[in-house]
């Protein structure tokens, strides 16, 4: 192979700029991801400083209503998309392949163009900002106000494809993982033995898979609406708006459940850990996960109660909504039972998971009142949904992400954050948190609908929504501590060891931070919570554990090489996305520029396929895809 | 044994733990919390719990005033106790496992348990039986609400209501029971308990009509007739608004509903649509209205609606690829309380500052964009002030 098809030898920087670009190591494409999801992040983050900021007082006139409807679409869809997600696709890139003590995942270049096009994707949908055409329809953008006659500028086109480029990304990570997780896995760990962050891992993956051609589906309806003037949604032409809804919701259902199971998995990590005891019925964990990924699918109806479905239908979907409240219940009270007996200790990344399933009871409860039809009918569209999705989705989401960052920044640094910063940004994360969404329960139930730019005084809401702005400034100085603590321990930080919190997972086994080649020796799995039953077995035999697996000169392992391709490819499918926005007066071909795009990515998929496996030569024989 | 603390002593996390007081702080804590100062803590939270929950507010969910809004807040009273029980419970468990089980000095490792067969089968039966329970309430009470009550049958009254960016049309095909048809914006009057059966309808996007003290909402989709009823039991003033995002005027689309006894509502229909009188200037303000590019190519007074009508009035005035858009109907529109969507007091100076530039008080409504008096640099109308001062004069003597 490698003597015919010298295309292009592969590039062979271990440093520097280009070897990021070109990078396929699982470890620095995690790291890619994290930064790259909490830059984006604290963009949403201020996004939403804007909004809490218009709405601290009635009648406020700091933005329009188009700034203001332009910031609750970004906000909600950078928040979802591009920070919460890849926060994820962060750990599971870091963290997965040395959890199942693996060299890397199945398809480390595929890995490399999934980062790349979620970049390409998200900087696409970013750029609506520096032509003026932000999207404004919601992070939802119902149809039929986000066809043509009533979403007029690009904005929405700007939010179509660049999701579009997104689920590309998410898709081609979800494949990867899915493959990696059922084949890459060391000798000794079977399904039964896998951590539970893995096992939500793959489920989620499985998720993505299932869920993304949905949206992918209803994005190219949209898109042919809005460029070729088809009818799908466009009530003028006989299209119907509710199929948007449903493929939004049969899409967007299993999305809420993508963006939960993988924290709930690091929380499930992390609470063993510091309470020194085994997950509490392990088994039912993971069951209860699965059953949350297979009943995910048939609740999302439920976010269409009001729409006029009828009895039947609601009540079907009344019933399956409160269902899928039981094994999540069970996950919560697996918690406390791994607690319950332990040895707990309060480091700031069991803060962050006690606070994770503290905030989590409160958005599940309030998931269960969303769930009977009737009264929902009170709540639907109101700022009680407001507060239960930022329980769900902050509290959560986003505390879960936390307390992955404190538990694995000694393995991806090899340093310790700051634990007394770690602490404040905590509290001041778990306190500004509950003053700022807290009241927002009783502003929906008082009859404030959500997406209003302003409101006059005397409907009985302003001192809820100034004491939920002033929330925010809490929250915000949270953000800041947790920025400090990482900016001063990431280079600076107390070195952690190889295993700083007697954990029990196979990463720990390794060096922090891990050495490019992960194991130098495949381990052999020896049960649930392999490291544990390890170094206990190692210590009554009196001899215990106290250093990582020695290091071993790397030439001696055959590493998959960098590629050029992956990030080629990618390009590829963002013109093919970008160009549906340059439209030509042309006869036949309106959009000459996808070609190009297209053109671009087969070019990429061409060199990738007859790339050498290595730059030498004589590796070639070793096929790495 | 390897996983006690003081061999671990030398790792530096350990170090940094024992410098910061926990211990310390979750004893003060766990005594602070006995005794008196939880009774202390629970009433301040419950108070602001009551104070949070405005039943007085003018869309409060929880002053109900009709069968409808009152099942609906039922069902959520008794599941609120049972998510507050639910909530102190398994909170108060998660507290309590993390100060009694927190880690003390040279304590062993924990026994290892790795789970328990029948307490996870009682805590995912439990709360089975709890939201079955829950559901069949749920839906019978569905079921129940779909319809108004048989006994109501042939006394019901109804209304079509039509959505509009960003204002609520309302047409009673039959409003007084010989067959006179209604149609009016923004201010409902229905008698009081009478059922009011309502149809849904939108004339361009998804909107939704809510009006919490009545009856939940329901979408009103293009392409589709919803229905919804309510009753009120009480005569006054009650406050809707749109509650589907629909738009850059989304949070300005509100409207009345005026119950009134059935004398009132009698009198009300009776007397609707009467020829006005006008004063001189109220006739010159009808000049102004009625003239070439005038109000009445998107506003009607005492006439129907019919789309086909207003449709060959608006040709050649509106870019037709955004389709037509009637402006809200005028008859009668001085006895209104409030305009532009029941934003604003219905009064001289509200209307004048509305009619000078309609954008100060309700941004990207479309008679800012559309009427051509409004296209000019600033958005101020071209109309002078004397002509708005007539306008004025006729709009407050419709009635």
């Amino acid at each position: 192979m490698a003597t015919a098809t010298n295309v292009m030898a592969r590039p062979a920087s271990a440093s520097g700029l280009w070897s990021w670009i070109t990078t396929v190591d699982h470890k620095r494409i995690g790291i890619l991801y994290g930064v790259t999801a909490f830059l984006f992040f604290l963009l949403a983050g201020i996004e939403a400083g804007v909004i809490r900021m218009q709405l601290a007082v009635p009648d406020n006139t700091l933005v329009s209503p188009d700034v203001f409807n332009q910031m609750f679409t970004m906000h909600a869809t950078a928040m979802i998309f591009m920070a919460i997600m890849p926060m994820s696709s962060a750990f599971f890139n870091f963290i997965i392949p040395l959890a199942i003590g693996a060299r890397d995942v199945a398809f480390p270049r595929l890995n490399a163009f999934s980062y790349w096009t979620f970049l390409f994707g998200a900087l696409l949908i970013h750029f609506s900002f520096v032509v003026q055409q932000v999207p404004d329809a919601g992070w939802f953008s119902y149809a039929n106000l986000s066809e043509k006659p009533f979403s007029s500028g690009q904005g929405i086109d700007f939010w179509a494809l660049g999701l579009q480029v997104l689920g590309v990304a998410s898709l081609a990570a979800a494949f990867n993982f899915v493959v990696t997780i059922i084949n890459m896995r060391a000798p000794g760990m079977s399904l039964m033995r896998m951590p539970l962050f893995v096992w939500m891992t793959l489920v989620t993956s499985i998720l993505l898979v299932l869920a993304f051609p949905v949206i992918t589906v209803g994005l190219i309806e949209l898109t042919m609406d809005r460029a070729f003037g088809t009818s799908f949604f466009n009530t003028a032409g006989g299209g119907d708006p509710i199929l948007w809804q449903h493929l939004f919701w049969i899409f967007g259902h299993p999305e809420v459940y993508i963006l939960i199971l993988p924290p709930m998995g690091i929380v499930s990590e992390i609470i063993p850990t510091f309470s020194k005891k085994p997950l509490f019925g392990y088994p039912v964990m993971v069951f209860s996960g699965i059953v949350i990924g297979i009943m995910g699918w048939a609740v999302w109806s439920h976010h269409m109660f009001t729409v006029g479905l009828g009895p039947v239908a609601n009540s079907v979907f009344t019933i399956t909504t409160m269902l899928i409240a039981v094994p999540t219940g069970v996950k919560i009270f697996n918690w406390i039972g791994t607690m319950w007996g332990g040895s707990i200790e309060f480091k700031t990344p069991m803060l962050f998971a006690i606070g994770f399933v503290a905030l989590f009871i409160v958005g599940g409860l309030s998931g269960v009142s969303h769930a009977v039809s009737p009264s929902d009918a009170q709540q639907q569209d109101t700022y009680y949904i407001v507060a239960h999705i930022h329980y769900v989705l902050f509290g959560g989401s986003i505390f879960g992400l936390f307390a992955g960052i404190y538990y694995w920044f000694p393995k991806i640094t090899g340093r310790l954050m700051h634990e007394g910063l770690g602490k404040l940004n905590f509290w001041l994360m778990f306190v500004g948190m509950n003053i700022t969404f807290f009241p927002m329960h009783f502003l929906g139930l008082n009859g404030m609908p959500r997406r209003i730019y302003t409101y006059s005084s005397d409907f009985g809401w302003d001192w809820l929504n100034l004491v939920a702005s002033a929330g925010y400034f809490v929250l915000f100085a949270g953000i800041v501590a947790f920025l400090v603590n990482f900016f001063i321990t990431v280079k600076n930080g107390k070195l952690a060891g190889h295993d700083p919190w007697d954990a029990p997972g196979l990463e720990w086994t390794i060096a922090s931070p891990p050495p490019v080649y992960n194991f130098a020796k495949v381990p052999q799995v020896v049960g649930l919570d392999h490291y544990w039953l390890v170094k206990r077995r190692a210590a009554a035999e009196g001899h215990p554990i106290t250093e990582a697996e020695a290091y071993v000169d790397p030439e001696t392992i055959h590493m998959p090489s960098p590629s050029y391709w992956p990030i080629v490819t990618a390009f590829g499918v963002l013109v093919l996305a970008a160009g549906f926005l340059i439209e030509f007066p042309w006869p036949y071909i309106k959009f000459p520029v996808p070609i190009i795009g297209g053109i671009i990515s087969f070019i990429g998929v061409l060199g990738w396929s007859f790339e050498p496996a290595a730059p030498e030569a004589h590796h070639g024989s070793e096929d790495h895809h | 044994m390897l996983l006690s603390p003081p061999d671990r002593a030398d790792s530096p996390a350990q170090v940094s733990f024992r410098r910061f007081p926990m211990n310390n702080i979750l004893k003060s804590t766990k005594q602070w919390f006995q005794g008196k100062h939880l009774l202390a803590l629970g009433i301040l939270a419950l108070s602001l719990v009551l104070v949070a929950c405005d039943a007085n507010a003018k869309q409060s969910t929880f002053g109900t005033a009709g069968p409808v809004a009152e099942k609906q807040l039922l069902l959520f009273n008794v599941l609120m106790w049972v998510m507050v029980a639910v909530f102190v419970l398994v909170e108060g468990a998660l507290l309590y496992a993390a100060i009694r089980f927190r880690r003390r000095p040279g304590q062993p490792l924990p026994k290892q348990t790795h789970g328990n067969t029948v307490l996870e089968l009682t805590w995912t039966i439990i709360p089975t039986i709890l939201i079955l329970g829950l559901g069949i309430w749920s839906v019978t009470t569905l079921f129940e609400l779909d319809k108004p009550p048989a006994s109501a049958a042939g006394n019901t009254l109804d209304v079509t209501v039509t959505g509009h960016q960003w204002w609520f049309e309302f047409e009673y095909p039959n409003a007084d029971g010989n067959g006179t048809v209604i149609t009016t914006a923004n201010e409902l009057r229905v008698p009081v308990g009478r059922a009011v059966e309502v149809l849904l309808q939108s004339d361009d996007v998804i909107h939704s009509f809510w009006i919490p003290k009545l009856a939940g909402k329901v979408d009103m989709v293009p392409t589709r007739n919803n229905r919804l009823w309510f009753l009120a039991d009480e005569t006054g003033t009650f406050y809707g608004q749109c509650a589907e995002f629909c738009g850059t005027a989304h949070a300005q689309m509100k409207f009345l509903v005026q119950v009134l006894t059935q004398e009132e509502y009698d009198a009300w229909v009776a007397g609707f649509g009467q020829t006005p009188q006008l004063s001189a200037a109220a006739q010159a303000g009808q000049q102004v209205f009625n003239g070439a590019g005038g109000c009445v190519v998107c506003h009607t007074v005492n006439g129907s609606d019919n789309p086909a009508i207003v449709a060959g009035r608006m040709q050649g005035f509106l870019n037709t690829e955004v389709g037509i858009a009637p402006g809200p109907n005028m008859t009668d529109l001085a006895t209104r309380q409030t305009f532009a969507a029941g934003l604003i007091d219905l009064n001289r100076e509200n209307l004048r500052v509305w009619l000078t530039n309609p954008e100060d008080i309700k941004p990207g409504n479309h008679m800012a964009s559309r009427a051509t008096i409004y296209q000019t640099a600033d958005g101020r109308t071209s109309l002078t002030q004397t002509q708005v001062s007539a306008l004025i004069e006729y709009l407050l003597s419709l009635k």
